[in-house]
């Protein structure tokens, strides 16, 4: 949703949102299956570069958008390496055992996490929502109940939010947005959840309504305003992935940088 | 065209049913207004007639006979609560996909709507979450008016603009709707006389009392109108105001004193404010045009959103919220989100309790705010689960005590019938005569001329102008 | 008025109730990975968050399908809302969402009271850490270390998903929303000739 970010239009904004959907996630399960952290170091350089070239967003923003990304690298490789089972110790204090094993099986968690996080960060900055739910219900075959409730959803979050606000500052004049002790808080957490959640059930509630009144019905003999087809942007997509994970994986062979190529 | 007959309605856990063996029939091309006091049931059958109950919403009902139209199209009275997609050529294309329509029709066919109601926009690729409450109720007509319904009913479409929005969409219904049924449940109703040719009129246990034509109506049961507390067009020329309305309060001093305040949403400031002064005893009316900035200044005078500028109360320097919300009794736009308990007399007893009052005056007090409200009938519900006019008064109830020394009200008549805006009113006076103030935003100029002692008008976010309505309040540091 | 299946309404709440949780999951990750570097899995604790969508939902609604949709959809507001995991929430929603469905099942979903949420809450953090077995390679984690693991989430879970989530839904039953949402018995219909 951060497409409303200032971009440019490039041909990743062109292609398919299914046929995009369905590219990247059977990546999860080839990466979950790849032990060879120098492939997957490859593939981090690879897919990091497509993103960079042909987002279409500024690099500023890119970088921003990173950012998070390496704190994760270093919270989830950080546990593996302290306290990982292996052989060849490195150091070892108290609980703290980090041995060579460890340390790449963590090194080697951190670039999975990256690079699921790329496969993220590409889908959500190349696809509008709207475009996404469409080709769902063309390609896909989706049911419109289903893609039509999630569009409304969307088109809820903002106000949503704003009902928080209103909520926070309707209970601070209330005198009822402080309360002390572990009980207190509980309260405090239902006061304030209580009130989102049933007016969001109320809204869901009034937009069904509407929706139905509008002469929604669950048949498939609808029409559509936006037409999502499939195109030659597609096949440059699936060409593109095709190149990085077999170059990758051949350089991870020949040049690896690291010597270990299995770490369980 | 329309026609039930002993219909049966019963909200479930409800004690009694709301509708006892009620029938009515409406022809084709009629123009009908249901009228009736708040809580009599309006918009319920509105939606029984437009089979959004049971259809959509599961109330237990029954009838002998039921027979309404398939295509109705139904304006809501929340602009917000009506669409499903984001943009407004989308919102319209979500109404012509549902028919069926082929694609190459549609581009043409939303121009033509979107010229219909009159809104004009740039292109129609416009966000909704842009437009004017005015604006969205236009597009929600439009919508309605793509479905080729026929019949168009319609609750209380305009409860939320302003005097400009509400003419301009009455204006465009009268226009569109031709020959098409229309059935409408409003209260304020001066600008659709003219237009419905037909009443049916409830009274407070949702009975048909009278069906007939508008003149005849009027005429007919005029002091039952009066009693029942609905609006009807020289309703103010037989109220009795209380004497005390608008004459000077003898003991004013200054109660709220700001300078250069600003008022900020998300980094944008949306309020600016050189000076204001409020003093005891005044009833201050905002008005200004949907999105001018009314509630804002409420909320920035609250602060509650994020402000600049020094606020002193009664002499003494604002460094803590608190102080505020000690002294100054908030009412927000949307009466929905001050609830803070799960029944209409516990909502009512929070506030006294939180001053820790004996119960035995709790529960009096309680008493006594139920049926200057009319909600006893009510008290055992959830707040959420009452009619749009008593959530309103609730809200207004429930925020409002003793150690409030202003009041901020926003909008706290809307959706009201004549009987409980008089009340609610008069209960309001009465505070004002203690040495309270009242600042409350309205869109209705009878009650700014009759009852406010003094107008801000608020113009995008500026303060325009400042005008005394009654003669200039005697402030202690003046004679003094 | 029942129709076969999910009506319209059902899902539209099922969706939003669900994308609700989607930003508390959203939030949730920078929370959960602030905890995390401790290394010794308190924030395990907190994991339980992540599989509420599913018992929420299936208790407003009560009806079948839904705790799925609810988990898949909360997984798709957290991924819109830019979820530091990217794309692997989806499977995650998917898998976690399945065995909270298939507990309910499994009591023909007649059951809404504390155990069956509970145990829903189990089945979900059983799918989760089949994931994580294949995903980040926790059975090679030392023993005591992996035992703390497992154990921190499944508590978690019950307290959270379970316990919690049915408290939340009871506070939403007295405010009489769900009301809307179920559908109306024999007596309702009955009271009305009374
Ligand atoms: N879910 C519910 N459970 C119990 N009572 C309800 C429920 N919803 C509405 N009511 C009651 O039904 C009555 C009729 O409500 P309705 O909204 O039809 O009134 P109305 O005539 O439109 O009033 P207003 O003019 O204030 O909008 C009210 O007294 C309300 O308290
Ligand atoms: N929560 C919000 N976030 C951002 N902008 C807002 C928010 N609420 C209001 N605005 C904007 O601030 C401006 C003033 O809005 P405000 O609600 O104060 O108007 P108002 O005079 O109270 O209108 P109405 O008569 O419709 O209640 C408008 O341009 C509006 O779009
Ligand atoms: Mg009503
Ligand atoms: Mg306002």
């Amino acid at each position: 949703m951060r497409w409303s970010i200032d971009h440019r239009e490039t041909w990743l904004h062109q292609t398919n949102p299914t046929a995009k959907l369905l590219f990247f996630l059977p990546m999860f399960v080839v990466i979950v299956f790849v032990h060879n952290p120098n492939v997957l170091i490859n593939w981090t350089i690879g897919f990091t570069a497509l993103f960079m070239l042909f987002s279409g967003y500024r690099m500023k923003h890119m970088l921003l958008f990173f950012a998070p990304f390496l704190f994760i690298f270093i919270s989830t490789s950080s546990s593996m390496i302290l306290f990982g089972k292996g052989e060849t110790t490195w150091f070892h204090w108290g609980l703290i055992h980090i041995t060579e094993e460890s340390f790449y099986r963590g090194v080697h968690l951190g670039f999975r996490t990256l690079l699921f996080a790329i496969f993220g960060l590409m889908f959500a900055l190349t696809t509008k929502p709207v475009l996404l739910f469409y080709s769902l219900m063309q390609q896909a075959k989706v049911k419109p109940k289903y893609a039509y409730s999630f569009l409304a959803a969307i088109r809820l979050l903002p106000i949503m939010l704003e009902e928080f606000q209103t909520v926070h500052q309707a209970l601070k004049v209330r005198r009822a947005a402080k309360a002390k002790g572990f009980r207190g808080k509980l309260e405090l957490m239902k006061r304030y959840a209580i009130p989102l959640l049933s007016q969001s059930i109320r809204r869901a509630q009034r937009i069904a309504v509407a929706m139905e009144a509008k002469g929604f019905t669950n048949e498939r003999t609808r029409t559509f305003y936006y037409e999502v087809t499939l195109g030659r942007y597609d096949v440059y997509l699936f060409v593109a992935m095709c190149v990085i994970v077999a170059v990758g994986y051949y350089m991870a062979d020949v040049f690896p940088y690291v010597a270990i190529k299995d770490v369980r | 065209m329309i026609h039930i007959e002993q219909l049966r309605l019963k909200f479930p856990g409800a004690e009694k049913r709301l509708f006892t063996d009620v029938s009515l029939s409406i022809k084709k091309g009629e123009k009908v207004l249901l009228l009736g006091p708040s809580g009599c049931g309006k918009s319920t059958l509105l939606q029984v007639m437009a089979g959004i109950i049971p259809r959509s919403i599961d109330v237990p009902m029954k009838a002998s006979k039921l027979h309404i139209p398939n295509r109705v199209g139904y304006v809501f009275q929340d602009p917000d609560a009506q669409f499903c997609m984001p943009y407004v050529d989308e919102e319209m294309a979500f109404v012509l996909e549902n028919l069926g329509v082929p694609r190459a029709e549609m581009e043409e066919k939303i121009a033509r709507m979107l010229r219909l109601v009159r809104l004009r926009l740039p292109h129609v690729h416009v966000p909704i979450q842009t437009l004017s409450g005015g604006m969205k109720q236009r597009l929600a007509i439009a919508s309605v008016l793509a479905l080729e319904p026929d019949v168009l009913c319609l609750d209380e479409p305009t409860a939320l603009l302003d005097e400009e929005g509400t003419k301009a969409v009455w204006e465009t219904l009268k226009e569109v709707v031709e020959d098409r049924t229309v059935v409408i449940v409003e209260h304020k109703i001066d600008h659709i006389l003219d237009f419905v040719e037909r009443i049916i009129l409830f009274n407070e246990h949702g009975e048909i009392i009278a069906d007939g034509g508008t003149n005849e109506i009027f005429s007919t049961y005029r002091s039952f109108i009066t009693e029942q507390g609905i609006w009807h067009p020289d309703v103010w020329e037989t109220y009795k105001k209380p004497k005390t309305a608008q004459q000077p309060y003898a003991h004013g001093d200054v109660l709220l004193h700001v300078q250069s305040l600003r008022g900020f949403r998300q980094k944008e400031e949306k309020i600016a404010v050189e000076e204001l002064v409020i003093h005891s005893g005044e009833w201050i009316a905002v008005t200004g045009e949907n999105g001018a900035g009314k509630s804002t200044l409420l909320q920035s005078l609250m602060k509650l959103i994020r402000t600049e500028g020094d606020m002193y109360w009664q002499g003494e320097l604002v460094k803590h919220e608190e102080l505020l919300y000690d002294n100054i009794a908030f009412v927000f736009q949307n009466p929905e989100f001050q609830f803070v308990t799960n029944r209409v007399d516990d909502e009512l007893a929070y506030s006294f309790r939180l001053e820790k009052r004996p119960e035995h005056e709790v529960a009096e007090e309680v008493e006594r705010l139920l049926k200057r409200f009319h909600l006893s009938a009510q008290r055992h519900l959830h707040p959420y689960q009452l009619s749009m006019g008593q959530k309103r008064r609730l809200s207004v109830a429930a925020s409002v005590t003793e150690q409030h020394r202003l009041l901020l009200l926003d909008e706290p008549t809307f959706g009201q019938d004549a009987k409980n805006t008089f009340a609610l009113l008069e209960w309001l006076e009465a505070y004002r005569q203690q040495g309270k103030a009242i600042v409350m935003v309205t869109h209705d100029e009878r009650i700014v001329s009759e009852f406010a002692t003094r107008r801000w008008i608020i113009e995008s976010g500026k303060l325009v102008a400042d005008e005394m309505i009654a003669p200039r309040m005697l402030v202690r540091g003046e004679i003094g | 008025m029942q129709t076969k299946g999910l009506k319209l309404t059902d899902v539209l709440t099922t969706v939003v109730v669900a994308i609700v949780f989607g930003i508390v999951y959203k939030v949730w990750g920078p929370l959960y990975y602030a905890v995390k570097p401790l290394g010794l899995h308190l924030d395990q604790l907190i994991y339980g968050m992540w599989f509420i969508a599913a018992t929420v939902a299936y208790l407003l609604i009560r009806k079948p399908g839904v705790a799925l949709l609810a988990e898949v959809a909360a997984a798709s507001g957290e991924f819109l809302a830019g979820s530091e995991w990217g794309l692997e929430v989806l499977f995650y929603g998917f898998v976690q969402g399945l065995l909270a469905e298939l507990v309910f099942a499994a009591f023909r979903y007649k059951r809404f009271d504390v155990a069956v949420v509970s145990l829903a809450a189990v089945g979900s953090t059983i799918a989760s850490l089949v994931l994580d077995f294949y995903k980040g390679y926790i059975d090679q984690l030392a023993w005591w270390n992996l035992t703390l693991f497992i154990g921190a989430r499944f508590i978690g879970a019950i307290i959270i998903a379970g316990v919690f989530a049915y408290s939340l839904v009871k506070a939403l039953e007295a405010t009489g929303v769900t009301q809307l949402l179920r559908p109306t018995t024999k007596e309702d219909y009955d009271s009305l000739d009374k």
